[in-house]
């Protein structure tokens, strides 16, 4: 079983979460709270960071994927969903992702939920594109895809499409500024 | 890491050993002995928790020594930090979110000239006792609330039945049961259909 080198915390790497080359995830107490049960539950790509108090709180349909030199400084991301974060995005501070507004680790969900057949959903629930910057304290629920290039202001609460090079902030959030 | 550090974090050490002002009702499971570090409550009981009540590894019971909290039985406690310096009630079934904050009072004084003697009192080496008065109202929470991710519940709010706060949302005000918030400044949104 792999394990990682530096840890502190006294337990194997998930059989179905891979790292990649040049990559650094801070420790596997990342998976405390961790139930995917799907054939790639995280995958980081190569040359990320996922960093102190990062969490990947998975419900068993859980699935994480993270591209090439993205930071994450230590998110939390609670999901039974699919959920891709593309290369160079940049995640600060005490930002959350997670299927609703309510989110829970999976041990503290009672009910199994509806129509569910063990198969994550193709289309993901939150999508980050690629060298997007999700500000300090940000909470991105499903539905958020955050287009290419755009920023995300701290603390600003966001469950809609967002295009391309825009600014988007505030609670609820806006798009403050559009790009070309 | 040793066992007992271990043990520590994950839920399996011993609950017995919490300060006696402390009350924990049957079946109760939770993660992280260092929720509990800043209980500093002269009161008894300081702290009530219900039975079967899941207090996750985020949790911090920030407890003054005039505090008191309670938490009604089946709830969930994922990420609260309460700053109690008088009373905070939690209700049955209620689920506080990832990085929620709960204050019933400001802890620091309005007026700047009292809030520089409030520095002075609070200085490593300050005399605490020299601190000035600040006001503190109690925060009361519902059965059946769900309060969102990142959400600040202030100071006086009680929170009625079945109410839904949303994520971030910030609560200076009553919201009535069955309400749904959003917001900084929480504002409520027009009811859901079934």
């Amino acid at each position: 079983m792999a394990t990682l080198e530096h840890d502190w915390f006294p337990q194997p790497l998930p059989e179905n979460v891979s790292i990649g080359q040049r990559s650094w995830l801070y420790s596997t107490f990342a998976f405390r709270h961790f139930h995917s049960r799907q054939a790639s539950g995280v995958r980081i790509g190569n040359d990320s960071g996922v960093y102190n108090g990062s969490f990947f709180d998975l419900g068993p349909q859980g699935e994480v994927e993270i591209g090439n030199f993205c930071t994450l400084v230590g998110a939390i991301i609670c999901s039974n969903r699919r959920i891709v974060i593309h290369d160079y995005v940049f995640i600060a501070h005490e930002v959350t992702l997670a299927d609703d507004a309510f989110g829970r680790p999976f041990a503290a969900v009672s009910v199994e939920p509806a129509g569910t057949d063990g198969r994550a959903a193709i289309h993901p629930a939150i999508e980050i594109g690629e060298n997007a910057w999700i500000g300090a304290r940000a909470i991105l629920l499903a539905g958020a895809r955050i287009g290419a290039g755009s920023v995300v202001g701290a603390a600003a609460v966001v469950d809609f499409a967002v295009p391309p090079n825009s600014v988007v902030a505030g609670n609820p959030a806006r798009i403050v500024a559009s790009g070309p | 890491m040793s066992d007992k550090v271990f043990d520590d974090i994950v839920g399996s050490w011993d609950y017995t050993t919490l300060p006696p002002n402390v009350r924990v009702g049957q079946g109760c499971w939770f993660e992280r002995r260092g929720s509990f570090a800043r209980l500093k409550s002269v009161q008894d009981p300081g702290l009530i928790i219900g039975d079967r009540v899941q207090v996750f590894t985020w949790t911090t019971f920030n407890i003054e020594p005039t505090g008191r909290v309670e938490i009604g039985d089946d709830s969930i406690l994922v990420g609260p930090v309460f700053m109690c310096a008088g009373r905070i009630n939690v209700g049955r079934r209620v689920i506080l979110s990832y990085n929620v904050t709960i204050a019933d009072s400001d802890f620091h004084p309005l007026d700047p000239q009292e809030r520089r003697l409030d520095a002075m009192a609070n200085a490593p080496f300050g005399d605490r006792s020299l601190r000035p008065h600040v006001i503190s109202r109690p925060v009361v929470i519902g059965d059946d609330v769900h309060v969102g991710i990142g959400a600040i519940i202030l100071k006086g709010v009680t929170i009625g039945h079945a109410a839904r706060i949303g994520a971030g949302a910030v609560v200076s005000r009553d919201v009535p049961a069955g309400a749904r918030v959003e917001g900084n400044p929480a504002r409520p949104l027009p009811p859901q259909g079934p």
